[in-house]
């Protein structure tokens, strides 16, 4: 069996439910570790005892990214890049100190092409494949956005980039258990196997891969 | 009309499902949702296909029917519900059967936690009026409703260790 992880999932006092909640949530569920992502503009309302594993930098210039992930760095992590706009899109595949490129399909294209798919494969930042579009979003909204999702996967399939599956929940009833995330995950074109990569491996080696960076720093 | 022979009829699987919501939901409305959101995600043929239909629900669980080709599709289409009629559900599958009694021996007869309402103001973690315990979880009505409305749901979710005086 595998161990399922969710590394998208944003707490209180930036969601509505608190850690403690959304853990006995996703435990019921069958996930077996959920990770806390902030905003970095809400990175500030969490007490000091109770940090985040990880943060999503929301950013709008490319300058303004680079120094937001030098700040981040060294206290969280999980780094994620709030994905949208290509040019942040492109300056997050670039940099190999981000660990996942989360929702690049928000903008008015897909996101990433293959330059930018290559540069993440290249840097290893993961593609972070936010399934609440099936149940925030309604008809052409969302068609037009599993449209770009569909085409992200398979570029990251053909290039070799990783893809992790989150709920990115803003209160527990935002949360899914895998296996109907996965049964979602197959009309975006990836299979069962995959699928279950993307929830486990994948989110697991984030986690690892960033402890035994600061260890080797260290 | 003569009925089919067994044979001849359609098979079916059946999946249970668990639902969380804010306010209770009705049977009728809970079918009518189902309906619509795989029409939205799979069109009028695969609604079709699916011949989806809600076979049994008592508030907080219940079986839906379908296909026995199609029910990746019914778990995906269960898995889109997000809302039923302005009110924040989720609907989570328990597990698949081939038949009916199976289904609820295997997953229907565990006993749900009772949910009772509370009237009671507190701080921590957030100022607000705690209005319904769940076992361990707390719903909070907030004063500040810039949270829940971020969330797009009615209350701040909390558990017991979260603020142990309302145990």
């Amino acid at each position: 069996m595998h161990a399922y992880v969710d590394i998208g999932v944003h707490a209180f006092p930036e969601g509505a439910d608190t850690l403690k909640r959304l853990t006995l949530a996703a435990y019921q569920l069958g996930f077996s570790q959920i990770a806390v992502t902030a905003h970095s503009p809400h990175w500030s309302q969490f007490p000091d005892s109770s940090l985040p594993l990880g943060v999503e930098i929301v950013a709008a210039t490319v300058r303004d990214l680079r120094k937001k992930i030098a700040f981040f760095r060294d206290i969280s992590t999980i780094i994620s890049v709030h994905g949208g706009d290509e040019r942040i899109n492109r300056a997050a595949c670039k940099d190999d100190r981000v660990d996942v490129l989360m929702h690049p399909e928000r903008g008015k294209y897909s996101g990433i092409n293959q330059v930018t798919a290559k540069l993440a494969e290249k840097n290893e930042v993961a593609l972070g494949l936010s399934l609440d579009y099936f149940w925030k979003t309604e008809e052409l909204q969302r068609s037009r956005l599993l449209a770009f999702q569909r085409r992200n996967v398979s570029l990251c399939k053909k290039f070799g980039v990783q893809v992790i599956i989150t709920s990115d929940a803003y209160s527990h009833l935002d949360l899914r258990a895998p296996r109907q995330l996965k049964a979602l995950a197959g009309l975006l074109l990836l299979s069962d196997w995959e699928a279950d990569i993307a929830l486990s491996k994948a989110p697991l080696s984030i986690i690892k891969r960033r402890g035994q960076k600061i260890e080797a720093n260290l | 009309m003569k009925p089919l022979s067994p044979t001849l009829r359609d098979n079916y699987r059946y999946v249970a499902f668990r639902l969380s919501f804010e306010d209770p939901i009705r049977a009728r409305d809970l079918q009518t949702e189902i309906e619509r959101t795989t029409k939205s995600l799979f069109g009028d043929v695969g609604l079709s296909k699916l011949n989806v239909r809600v076979v049994a629900f008592d508030g907080t669980k219940g079986l839906v029917r379908c296909n026995i080709r199609h029910v990746p599709e019914l778990q995906a289409a269960l898995a889109s519900i997000g809302k039923i009629k302005s009110n924040r559900v989720c609907v989570t599958t328990i597990g698949t059967s081939g038949t009916i009694k199976a289904a609820i021996e295997k997953y229907l007869q565990i006993e749900e936690k009772t949910r009772r309402n509370i009237s009671s103001y507190v701080t921590v973690p957030v100022s607000g009026k705690a209005v319904r315990i769940c076992g361990e979880e707390i719903d909070i009505v907030p004063e500040d409703r810039k949270t829940v409305d971020r969330a797009d749901v009615q209350f701040i979710g909390i558990t017991i260790d979260d603020n142990e005086r309302l145990i």
